[in-house]
């Protein structure tokens, strides 16, 4: 499903990613934990490819860098569903709204269809009651969970969250990881990266580190499987 | 969807009202004055299509052409030219008694010696000088002509004079045409940048550059639209309270308003256009 072969990303003289090279199958749980610089911000920004690889090749399903126009990326990028660390909701619009803006993007769904689709995916993540609400009035994490509402709401194959935790305390951020690995078990496949090896451990999957922009080591979690299932 | 496009210009414009109008301010002086121009010329080009029909030859024939000949050139030239009709010796005479109105000057004239004449209303195509040289040098060559006169130095004048004026009405027309283009192409570009963080949001979760643009080219048109009706708006409230007191003015036809609107149109799509290719290049990554 995504494909990393010998991935090098230079920015100016820094090196962000180094030869890196590896392989996540559909449906799979992978999390990526490096500290702030190690190269995972890049690594998802070359999945959505909103930037190209100095050297070597990513693959996302069918598209590949280097071969990808302006409307194949729009099409990609349609086919994931994206969680950001600052959660990237638009203020001036209300929490349906910024969830229905991701559907009426998709360009699959009828008007009508519009309306059940974001309410079912903010009931999945417990905002029904909040859809009329603007992001400045809700709490951080449940601005990450209408973030996530965004991100299923088109129920994508792949899940991205980039430090999903990052802005959260304790709570909110256990209610988070919960609801991703509640939508994981649906079947969807789930790439996080942090900077906290527990929350890698919370979120379960197979567990990779970067290290200013290598990879290190990699190790099986077994409760992904669980976690999955 | 269509409705979503809409609704989402209307909060783009809402949420940068002061640009907006701005815009639609800047576009609307710069209308008027094209809009005053278009005026202007209309009447010129109206004024000049009444003198113009009135523009006619008088072909003067020898005293010895009999009345079978005169008929026979009057057929050719009416063929060729346009319709004619026969000024006889005495009607000249009356006509030229009516005009000086004193008979005791005429009578020092004694005998009639004015000639028999014919007046050619040339046809449309031909009311133009080089027509009308073309046509008199024809005229004067049949043996039956003595003279051919048709005030070839005013007809000039009015040709040169609706040249001008079709000319400047078209520089102007240029020059708003290039302002138009320029106040919505940085308003667009303007509206864009303050947008920046909801155009990249939209571009990470898949939006298509026609799904982002389109709210930005409605804007546009709307803005263009709202201008031009209101540049003729003004164009027709200075007509009526000033111009039309002074000296009477016709108001530019329906037709011509509503291209005028839809040329202003046109153009503000275009510039939108070229403007959200250039900045979604630095955006919409």
């Amino acid at each position: 499903m995504i494909t990393f072969e010998q991935v090098s990303k230079r920015y100016g003289e820094r090196l962000g990613l180094d030869s890196v090279s590896w392989h996540m199958d559909e449906g799979e749980c992978v999390v990526f934990v490096g500290h702030n610089g190690s190269g995972k911000t890049s690594l998802l920004r070359l999945i959505t490819h909103e930037i190209q690889p100095t050297s070597g090749t990513v693959t996302v399903g069918t598209f590949r860098t280097g071969h990808v126009s302006r409307g194949q990326r729009a099409l990609l990028r349609r086919t994931l569903g994206i969680v950001y660390e600052d959660f990237r909701l638009l203020a001036d619009r209300s929490i349906f709204e910024n969830v229905a803006l991701a559907v009426r993007i998709a360009g699959r769904f009828a008007d009508e269809e519009v309306i059940p689709r974001v309410m079912y995916a903010l009931e999945e993540v417990g905002l029904q009651l909040k859809q009329s609400s603007f992001p400045a009035e809700l709490s951080a994490g449940e601005r990450q969970r209408a973030a996530i509402a965004r991100a299923i709401v088109n129920r994508p194959a792949v899940i991205l969250a980039d430090e999903p935790t990052g802005a959260l305390e304790a709570r909110s951020a256990a209610d988070v990881i919960a609801l991703l690995k509640r939508i994981h078990g649906e079947g969807a496949a789930l790439l996080a990266v942090t900077t906290k090896q527990h929350v890698a451990d919370a979120i379960g999957g197979r567990c990779l580190h970067l290290d200013d922009g290598r990879l290190r080591e990699q190790s099986a979690i077994p409760q992904a499987a669980e976690a999955g299932a | 969807m269509h409705l979503f496009f809409f609704r989402e210009s209307w909060r783009s414009f809402l949420q940068h009202r002061g640009l907006a109008t701005t815009a639609i301010f800047s576009l609307t002086a710069a209308l008027t004055l094209c809009a005053m121009f278009v005026l202007l010329t209309h009447n010129a080009d109206y004024a000049l299509q009444l003198i113009g029909d009135r523009r006619e030859m008088m072909v003067y024939l020898r005293d010895d052409v009999n009345d079978t000949r005169r008929e026979e050139l009057m057929g050719r030239m009416k063929e060729l030219y346009g319709s004619v009709s026969y000024i006889s010796k005495d009607d000249a005479w009356k006509e030229l008694e009516t005009q000086i109105g004193d008979p005791q000057l005429l009578e020092a004239v004694g005998e009639n010696p004015l000639p028999a004449a014919l007046r050619v209303r040339l046809k449309p195509e031909l009311l133009n000088f080089p027509a009308m040289k073309q046509v008199a040098e024809q005229v004067l060559a049949f043996p039956e002509v003595e003279d051919v006169r048709y005030g070839a130095d005013w007809v000039r004048r009015l040709d040169e004079l609706t040249t001008g004026l079709r000319r400047g009405a078209l520089l102007v027309g240029l020059i708003v045409a290039v302002a138009i283009v320029l106040v919505i192409y940085n308003t667009i570009r303007l509206s864009v940048l303050a947008r920046r963080p909801q155009v990249e949001i939209m571009s990470r979760l898949g939006a298509t550059h026609y799904f982002i643009s389109a709210p930005f080219v409605i804007e546009a048109i709307v803005q263009a639209g709202v201008a031009a009706v209101l540049a003729l708006g003004i164009l027709y409230v200075i007509k009526q309270a000033l111009v039309s007191q002074v000296w009477k003015v016709v108001f530019i036809p329906i037709p011509y308003a509503a291209m005028f609107v839809a040329a202003t149109v046109a153009l503000a799509s275009l510039a939108a256009v070229l403007a959200l290719s250039r900045v979604m290049r630095q955006v919409g990554r």
